[in-house]
């Protein structure tokens, strides 16, 4: 315990509250710009939600300044945005539709917003065959598609995999569930299963291209549960609900509450095992000081995406999987752990880099999340008075 | 005529091969083998794929032309290549590495099958996968079948093979990311996942086929 005081440190970037709200300064223009569309709304209820998601978001933000730590509040913002997703989803599925199902005719004739986590399977039979792969026809059509791809591109130049710890719409639903226990039931995971996202990666892609089938939405997605799904009206139907919300239940709550570990995202999503190779190019990453790094291995036991391991400690980063979220930094007792610029040094600058990085990846997720954080927000100030979210 | 059906297989050849690739890439991924050596595992592969095409040739030439007019007995082939199929691919994803060890430190019949004759896996798994009925084979084999005499029906098939076969080789250069050692691992669990799939496929169609006659 002695050791542990005197090896342990305050964090570098910790800053008081003047300079807090100074740095953060520029976040609350910008965040006030995005979240209100450059104009006041004239209802309440508008209103209301609008000022408690911007005093929410720069809350946050200015509490990772002041305090120095990033995880807890990056998760406090991220698992909110992915439970009033939720919400915001589910209520418009119920105001359009009447339901959360769907008939294999009304997905093909209703229109289907187009989700990130099919980018894998669309991208490589689109490039052979010119044909988009997908459950039915698509709001906004090609223009939602192109929109969805520019939004992705833009987030893995800027973040690579962060997009699974700052942008991803359902990443926060098993971050948050990984964050139940204290301690983990189930300790060690073999690293074998690390390798799965890649295989149903290319599982996923192969069979998508030779069957022009949307193999991922329709028999892997753990994400139907919360979002919408195929009504049950054959065997095969009922085979992929049984599935689908098998994987829910073990991928996102279980196995998540057991390991204290993200294991949908780590271990199952093909477009996080994909989204890791922008890793490689964009301008951010984790880097680790191995003049200050004392081997403890307190982030190989912290990081909830099983990306640093005995090896990354020796080369200075962690794996490609490496999500970006700030655990293993902020758990650091030696603050060898840092945020940097690639093609910089580890050592100097540490706070400067930092700052830099939450700018990119607060921002993102701020002009990603804040209107579906309203939208759910509204929609649950809606059912508390007149007790109906639609 | 024959030169018709190359053309035939040139101009459907993509469609072929993304038929054949989730069988070769993981098996391909999971050896670890270099181009040279898996462009002699491709040429094993390929003539279980000749096989079958030939054999489905012969089936609706002796048997009865319209034999593949028939949706039930269409799903019923179809079906059962896909559970032979699957049975292969998982039995590759937990077998251990290929690498020719001696027969007898391997465990389990299957093991020891495979083992002496790892050529055979490769021919049923090209069998298997001709028998898949992909709409260009389906064609190819309709127009054979207005051929004069069986030979040239077989020729015409033949001629249809040599051209698909032609996308098949650039699977070949993945042999030259074996370095990676990780990729053997996803190799086999890709094999796994494609043969859960082609498992539950072929189970549907054999048992939808049977319930429909």
């Amino acid at each position: 315990m002695k050791e542990k005081h005197e090896t342990e440190k305050a964090p570098p970037s910790q800053q008081s509250l003047v300079k807090s709200f100074l740095i953060a300064l520029p976040m609350m223009a910008l965040t006030l710009i995005i979240m209100s569309g450059g104009r006041i709304p004239s209802e309440p209820l508008n209103l209301l939600t609008l000022a408690v998601t911007y005093l929410f978001f720069n809350i946050m933000f200015f509490l990772m300044i002041h305090a120095g730590k990033t995880d807890r509040y990056r998760a406090t913002v991220f698992i909110t945005y992915s439970f009033l997703f939720v919400v915001s989803f589910i209520t418009h599925m119920f105001e359009a539709r009447g339901s959360m199902s769907l008939s294999q005719e009304k997905i093909i004739l209703c229109e289907v917003p187009f989700c990130h986590l099919v980018i894998p399977m669309t991208l490589i039979p689109a490039a052979f065959t010119k044909t988009i792969i997908f459950p039915g026809s698509i709001i906004g059509g090609y223009a939602s598609i192109a929109s969805m791809f520019v939004i992705w591109i833009g987030a893995s130049l800027s973040m690579g995999r962060g997009w699974c710890s700052w942008g991803c719409f359902f990443g926060g639903l098993d971050d948050a569930f990984s964050r139940i226990r204290k301690k983990p039931f189930i300790k060690n995971i073999d690293r074998r299963w690390t390798y799965m996202p890649w295989a149903i990666l290319l599982a996923v892609v192969l069979t998508a291209a030779a069957f022009l089938s949307p193999t991922y939405c329709s028999w892997l997605c753990p994400f139907k549960a919360v979002t919408e799904f195929e009504a049950v009206t054959s065997f095969k139907i009922l085979v992929q609900t049984i599935i689908f919300i098998s994987l829910f239940i073990a991928l996102v709550i279980v196995l998540p509450i057991l390991t204290k570990r993200r294991i949908q995202c780590a271990l199952f999503c093909p477009f996080g095992a994909m989204q890791g190779m922008t890793n490689k190019i964009n301008a951010f990453e984790i880097r680790i000081d191995s003049d200050k790094c004392k081997n403890c291995k307190l982030c190989v036991r912290e990081c909830p995406t099983l990306s640093m391991t005995e090896e990354s400690l020796k080369e200075g980063r962690p794996l490609m999987s490496c999500m970006k979220c700030g655990t293993c930094v902020d758990a650091c007792p030696r603050n060898a752990i840092t945020f940097n610029i690639r093609g910089t040094p580890v050592s100097g600058s540490g706070n400067l880099k930092r700052l830099l990085f939450l700018y990119t990846a607060f921002l993102f997720l701020a002009i990603f999340s804040s209107h579906m954080i309203q939208d759910g927000l509204s929609r649950i100030i809606k059912l508390i008075t007149t007790g109906s979210m639609i | 005529m024959a030169m018709q059906g190359f053309l035939l297989g040139l101009s459907s050849g993509a469609v072929c091969s993304a038929y054949c690739a989730p069988v070769l890439i993981p098996y391909f991924l999971g050896e670890k083998k270099n181009v040279v050596q898996n462009f002699m595992a491709l040429l094993q592969f390929l003539t279980g794929r000749l096989l079958g095409y030939l054999a489905i040739g012969f089936l609706a030439w002796g048997i009865d032309k319209s034999i593949l007019q028939s949706i039930s007995c269409r799903e019923f082939i179809m079906g059962s290549a896909y559970i032979i199929l699957s049975g292969l691919l998982i039995f590759y994803s937990f077998s251990k590495s290929s690498k020719t060890c001696p027969p007898a430190n391997e465990t389990g019949m299957f093991q020891k099958v495979r083992a002496s004759w790892p050529f055979l896996f490769l021919l049923i798994m090209g069998l298997a996968t001709a028998v898949n009925l992909c709409p260009p084979f389906l064609l190819a084999v309709a127009i054979a079948m207005g051929e004069g005499t069986l030979f040239q029906s077989a020729l015409f098939l033949f001629m249809f093979f040599l051209g698909t076969s032609v996308f098949m080789i650039p699977v070949t250069f993945v042999g030259m990311l074996r370095r990676f050692s990780s990729l053997h691992i996803i190799g086999k669990m890709t094999a796994g996942l494609i043969g859960v799939y082609y498992f539950y496929s072929g189970t549907i169609m054999v048992i939808g086929s049977i319930w429909k006659t």
